[in-house]
């Protein structure tokens, strides 16, 4: 097998429930380097959970093909996958100890009892839990139940990890350490692994790739950055972080007439009737007089209209004549910025390449 | 397919049970009681046209429904306020009382029934207090009789009652009620305005459960009528074992049974329209 | 809201009226009279004393509490499959199954017992151990299907997924992961379905005979003859033993739960 081969590869993978107006999984193709960690992004109902249970074979496609290592495992049903899960409700056998829940994979496979207790022992010891072997879930709080399941599914070496919203039933604060742990075994391990989620900051944070889902089809398969930052589509644009949006006329040479007003955009879209998404956090706001940097070639005069403290960043929301666009000041910023009212005067500027242009639907 | 036969042996067992006892039973009701007794093999409706053209077994069949809609109404009154209660409840107590309530299922009904002669016999406790207190001199029939055979028959139908009303009261939500004492419904409007019509739906449901249970009952009126109380059921019986009438026992039977069938359609198209309008 | 104090008053009346017979038969129980009668003139153990030597019933007891044993043991291992299918399965026709396996519980045992008896007759089935068993298993099987479903669909789904990808076939995941879950249950349908069968009466009236007879009917028959404080020791000690039965199962599955519809 090729370096370059796909670990995982989608083949127009489809399902469609019967009696169901629309598939729920809509003939989604990917690939999946090995070692790699994508992350399923989307509402839900998008069909994220679907593509992951017929990974993992708890599901039967209606077409398409999925591949492991090259090898097609369509038709295989879950218990000769070899592929370790980690459900949302961990799904830990209430009868057995978090070591017998986690060798009972080992078992399966036939293992000798001296040889399961120890690889079990190990994998309970990766996740922090050695001293916590001989507990029935009952006895563990979530977090310690959700690593019970992670080493579960660990232990028994698999092709591929699939995680469906590990996180979604823990506290808030919990959440981001048990998210960077996870994240930290997985490169460790190499494992190749699947993430469900809908939580756009966990997707951002974790993954190598990310797919965006909606209504069963991938809208956008990239690295985080790029769908943060150069959203393929409109649903991107509006599902991943906050935008404004303009709407207008795309004239040639990629100029959005906008409100009376001309914006550049980089787009190499063909003319007609369009949107420009433009998000919050590549507004620069200019003081009185100061000059726009260099490459900020569209400028905006701005009246605030709402000011919204957050902690982090105070979320201005301004009206222009094409329309409202947001920007956004750091909590840290200077006394004069931070003591805006509603009704000042702005100045606001941006790079052609921040406006993300769609024909209009 | 493989679940069909992980049934297969109960389904055999079944079908040797229900549906050959079923199938006798409706090939002996066709056939003939000759003068002297003897069945004769036969294909005939005469024992139908002879049940039908009675008068007694039309009185049976008026005294039956009688019994039965009047007993079935008066203990789903009774179980109301106890499925009420136990939806009302904090959970601490809401197991105990079901409990209470259902319990009662599992005990043989013939020995509730003895519980029921020692409070409405002639020596029983009823009888001791009107007498203690000097409302009577002589004891006030409550047993052997239409009355004792109801009051058993109330009880041993309660705790069905109480299950169908717990499980259609749960339905509803608590929050409805409070809304409605919001919004300026003293406890008694708020009753009657809002929890009595979203209970129509499971007060019918446990009526008509009971009613079809009270229909083919046949200790309560056996014991607590004394031999003097003749229902439809106890009639079957006594066809069937007394006169040794079978062809008549399983006509009465079958004609039963389609009433039955009958109420449990009215029944379940009731569950369904109540399931649409929900 | 809490609940006001003309619905605790009319739900003490319910519950009043539903445990009186209970409360009677204890306090007639230990009468030293020779009749039902309330109050009792003293008290003593011997009608209690006159039920345990009294040899017609202790025969039938032994009979009703061999039978139930073996009709219990007969619903469960038939019952626990078909429970399975229904509660985890997902094949054509899976309501149908439901409803047929339901059906018996749906009709008066007066007729289901005349029915038996019309078969069995003529096959000199009647007063016969397998006679009992069919008869009972009539009403035993569909009462274990129905406990044992609920105890099988409580035990979460994704359990025996997540035994599948770590490995197990579904037949292991069945017997490794969802039985043993589902045991507490299997237990409460068994206690159960042996206090069904301990206690039935209408459709054993048509099966028993001279040569073999069970404890409830011979009851309903003491019964219909005489009431004496000797019948209220009996209801007494089946009464005791039901509540024991049921706060087995309490704790095991919940009460309200195994006896609950749909």
């Amino acid at each position: 097998m090729s370096e370059a081969a796909p670990h995982l590869r989608l083949e127009r993978l489809s399902r469609h429930y019967a009696g169901a107006p629309a598939p729920a999984v809509d003939a989604i193709s990917l690939d999946l380097p090995r070692g790699a960690l994508l992350a399923l992004l989307g509402p839900s109902g998008c069909g994220k959970t679907t593509t992951l249970r017929m990974i993992a074979g708890l599901e039967r496609p209606d077409g398409g093909r999925i591949l492991v290592g090259g090898q097609d495992v369509t038709a295989l049903p879950p218990h000769r996958r070899q592929m370790g899960v980690v459900f949302q409700s961990y799904a830990l056998f209430p009868h057995m100890t978090a070591a017998g829940n986690t060798a009972f994979g080992l078992e399966m496979r036939g293992l000798g009892r001296a040889e399961r207790a120890r690889r079990a022992r190990a994998a309970l010891e990766m996740v922090g839990l050695g001293a916590l072997a001989g507990r029935r879930p009952r006895a563990l709080s979530g977090g310690q139940q959700q690593r019970v399941a992670l080493a579960r599914a660990l232990a028994i070496e698999p092709e591929l990890l699939l995680l469906d919203e590990p996180l979604s039933a823990l506290d808030a604060k919990l959440r981001e350490g048990v998210r960077d742990e996870i994240r930290a075994l997985q490169q460790r391990l190499g494992t190749t692994t699947v993430f469900v989620t809908h939580d756009q900051t966990e997707a951002l944070a974790m993954a190598d790739l990310v797919a965006v889902m909606n209504a069963g089809r991938v809208e956008q398969l990239a690295a985080p950055e790029e769908v943060f930052e150069r959203p393929a589509t409109r649903f991107v644009a509006t599902f991943v972080g906050r935008a404004a949006r303009l709407q207008g006329v795309l004239e040639p040479g990629g100029v959005l007439r906008c409100g009376g007003l001309a914006l550049r955009s980089a787009t190499d879209l063909a003319p007609g009737p369009a949107e420009a998404y433009l998000r919050p956090h590549r507004v620069r706001l200019l003081a009185p007089a100061e000059a726009p940097p260099p490459g900020f070639d569209n400028l905006l005069d701005a009246t605030l209209a709402r000011r919204v403290y957050t902690g982090e960043v105070i979320a201005l929301e301004t009206e222009t004549a094409a329309g409202p666009v947001m920007a956004e000041l750091h909590a840290g910023a200077d006394e004069a910025w931070r003591g805006l009212a509603p009704g000042a005067p702005l100045r606001l500027a941006f790079r052609p390449a921040d406006l993300a242009v769609f024909p209009a639907p | 397919m493989i679940g069909w036969l992980l049934a297969a042996p109960a389904l055999a067992v079944l079908a040797l049970a229900f549906v050959w006892p079923m199938a006798g039973l409706f090939r002996i009701s066709l056939n003939r009681t000759t003068e002297t007794g003897a069945m004769e093999t036969a294909l005939t409706t005469e024992s139908y046209a002879k049940l039908l053209g009675d008068d007694f077994i039309r009185e049976l069949v008026w005294n039956t429904l009688l019994l039965a809609g009047s007993s079935a109404a008066i203990a789903v009154a009774l179980a109301l306020p106890v499925a009420l209660m136990v939806r009302a409840a904090s959970p601490r107590w809401r197991g105990p009382l079901a409990l209470m309530a259902i319990a009662p299922l599992l005990v043989s009904g013939t020995a509730r029934l003895i519980g029921w002669m020692a409070i409405l016999g002639d020596n029983g406790l009823i009888n001791a207090v009107l007498m203690g207190l000097g409302l009577r001199d002589t004891p006030y029939p409550l047993i052997n009789n239409w009355t004792g055979v109801r009051i058993g028959l109330v009880e041993s139908l309660m705790p069905y009652a109480v299950l169908v009303l717990i499980a259609g009261l749960g339905r509803l939500d608590p929050r409805l009620e409070e809304a409605a004492a919001t919004l300026g419904a003293g406890r008694v409007r708020t009753f009657l305005r809002v929890t009595l019509p979203l209970a129509a739906p499971a007060l019918l449901a446990a009526w008509l459960l009971a009613l079809v249970l009270g229909i083919s009952a046949f200790i309560t009126p056996r014991l607590m009528g004394g031999g003097r109380v003749f229902v439809l059921a106890t009639e079957i019986y006594d066809l069937a074992l007394e006169y040794v009438d079978w062809p008549a026992a399983s006509a009465l039977a079958m004609l039963l049974l389609g009433g039955l069938v009958l109420l449990m359609l009215l029944r379940g198209a009731l569950a369904r329209l109540g399931g649409r309008r929900a | 809201m809490r609940p006001s104090w003309m619905l605790r008053l009319l739900a003490a009346l319910g519950l009043l009226v539903l445990l009186a017979p209970g409360a009677l038969v204890l306090v007639v129980s230990f009468s030293a009279g020779d009749f039902l009668t309330f109050p009792p003139p003293g008290f003593s153990l011997r009608w209690y004393a006159a039920l345990f030597s009294h040899p017609g019933l202790m025969a039938a007891l032994g009979t009703s509490a061999i039978l139930a044993a073996l009709v219990a043991a007969l619903a469960l291992l038939l019952g626990a499959p078909a429970a399975y299918a229904i509660a985890r399965l997902d094949f054509p026709g899976r309501d149908v199954l439901a409803t047929l396996l339901m059906a018996p519980l749906l009709l008066p045992t007066l007729v289901l017992g005349l029915g038996l008896l019309l078969v069995l007759q003529p096959l000199g089935l009647v007063a016969t151990w397998p006679g009992l068993m069919l008869g009972h298993s009539l009403v035993a099987i569909p009462f274990a299907v129905r406990i044992m479903t609920t105890a099988f669909a409580a035990v979460p789904k994704e359990l025996e997924a997540a035994a599948w990808t770590l490995g197990a076939t579904p037949l292991r995941a069945a017997l490794r992961i969802t039985l043993p879950n589902a045991a507490p249950g299997a237990i409460a349908a068994g206690v159960l379905t042996f206090l069904v069968s301990f206690d039935e009466t209408v459709i054993s009236l048509f099966l028993v005979g001279p040569r073999l007879t069970t404890l409830p009917v011979e009851m309903f028959r003491y019964a219909e003859r005489t009431t004496d404080p000797l019948i209220a020791a009996l209801a007494m000690s089946l009464i005791a033993f039901a509540l024991l039965m049921v706060a087995v199962v309490e704790r095991l599955m919940g009460f309200t739960r195994a006896m609950g519809r749909d």
